[in-house]
């Protein structure tokens, strides 16, 4: 296994995501023309090429985010092909799988066009294009769920075995919460034996466990689910909290007790808002923290060993979060944002 | 008269020489090989890096000659 190539590779590619001098310069365009023209200053400069010759606006920036990231990982894995990296690489890409098979599910249950859903999809994991359009055919979920199965798509298994309670209840977050399940289970499987490289991602999973742990109670306490019905949502396997911990933070009662909970583990910073925020129940301020804070966790996998699978998982999260940072600006631009507040929205690593 | 330690110990000094320079150039190789593919322009430190560890192999081969020539 050659870390010393996939190290230097990795780092040679980080090198070239936008620094915060450049982030800030995209930040001050006036709009979302100059915003596009500034982007093609950057390495993003074939994607929005490819971009404009179909679309406009922010769906020209939306399309050439998604291209970039797919051509990116796909570079990845090329130089990775049949070493043991792939595996590790391949359990962060599963995400978009998992993630793309959400979006579709979204969409089939809203009934809007395949056109619209096809818009939000990152087809960067094992599902290619080619698979996703498929999928996105299909006339609704059962059908989805059908063809994953006929393909011997893994994810078939844990929405087949629950597709029944959807039917009955029609609540979507059931089978969303078994594909994510399905995806963490199965990760952590795949780095179960004891190794510094496994260690490491096992580190990340269970980081990201808690943090998805966490949002989902803080969004059940907003909804006032009753704990038994809120504790199939949650995911073991968490790295700071078990199943009695977690149960224990659906008995509280707001926002505000939960914080104060946290306050004797890593999410202590939670506490630092504002009680306004905490007061009103304003759950997306509290998850963009949280989203913030797993990300400097990744991104701090940087400073682990060279020789290791620490620099790839280092550069999943910086792209993740360049990415998202050029979406929230280009939203924003298209919003007319005041650039102080946009500032503020943004994660800089 | 030397006996045959004194080849012996010549050789055993160039070749860990030599197997040093060599295991360090296959590893700066790869890792050089990988920053050149991100970033032609690192092109030419990549080389000189390369070229350091050759200085193993010549101390090698100085300690080598030293011996042979001056273990009498």
């Amino acid at each position: 296994m050659d870390w010393g190539y996939i190290n230097a590779r990795m780092r040679g590619m980080k090198s070239r995501l936008l620094d915060r001098r450049a982030l800030d310069n995209l930040v001050m365009q006036p709009d979302l023309e100059s915003l596009i023209a500034d982007l093609e200053k950057t390495p993003y400069k074939s994607d929005i090429i490819e971009a404009k010759i179909q679309y406009s606006g922010v769906l020209c920036i939306e399309y050439a985010l998604r291209k970039n990231f797919t051509r990116t990982f796909r570079k990845i894995l090329q130089f990775v092909k049949e070493e043991e990296a792939e595996k590790y690489i391949n359990i962060f890409l599963h995400r978009w799988d998992v993630q793309n098979i959400k979006t579709i599910l979204r969409g089939k249950n809203i009934h809007i066009t395949n056109e619209e859903i096809l818009e939000c999809l990152v087809p960067a994991g094992e599902l290619d294009e080619a698979t996703v359009i498929e999928l996105v055919r299909q006339p609704d979920i059962r059908a989805v769920i059908d063809m994953l199965a006929t393909w011997q798509i893994a994810y078939a298994k844990p929405l087949t075995a629950e597709y029944p309670e959807y039917a009955k209840s029609g609540d979507l977050a059931l089978l969303e919460s078994a594909l994510d399940e399905y995806y963490y289970e199965n990760a952590l499987e795949q780095v179960k034996r004891q190794s510094y490289n496994n260690g490491l991602i096992r580190n990340i999973i269970s980081l990201e466990i808690d943090v998805v742990n966490l949002r989902t109670i803080l969004r059940m306490i907003r909804d006032h689910i009753v704990p038994e019905e809120a504790e199939k949502f949650l995911i073991s396997g968490g790295k700071e909290f078990d199943q009695d911990q977690l149960v224990h933070l659906l008995t509280l009662h707001s926002t505000e007790e939960v914080v104060e909970e946290l306050k004797s583990t890593p999410y202590r910073f939670l506490a630092a808002l504002p009680p306004a925020v905490l007061r009103t129940q304003k759950i997306s301020v509290i998850e963009k923290q949280l989203e913030k804070f797993l990300v400097q966790q990744g991104v701090s996998a940087f400073l682990g060993d060279p020789l290791s699978v620490a620099s790839v998982i280092g550069y999943f999260w910086a792209k993740y979060n360049e990415i998202t940072n050029i979406r929230i600006i280009s939203r924003c631009k298209t919003a007319d944002f005041p650039i102080e507040q946009l500032k503020e929205e943004l994660v800089y690593v | 008269m030397v006996g045959w330690e004194v080849p012996i110990g010549a050789a055993i000094a160039f070749a860990a020489g030599a197997f040093g320079t060599g295991w360090a150039q296959s590893r700066i190789g790869s890792a050089g090989a990988g920053a050149i593919a991100e970033r032609p322009e690192t092109a030419g430190s990549i080389i000189i890096l390369e070229a350091i560890p050759e200085t193993l192999v010549i101390l090698g081969f100085v300690v080598a000659a030293m011996i042979i020539l001056m273990v009498k």
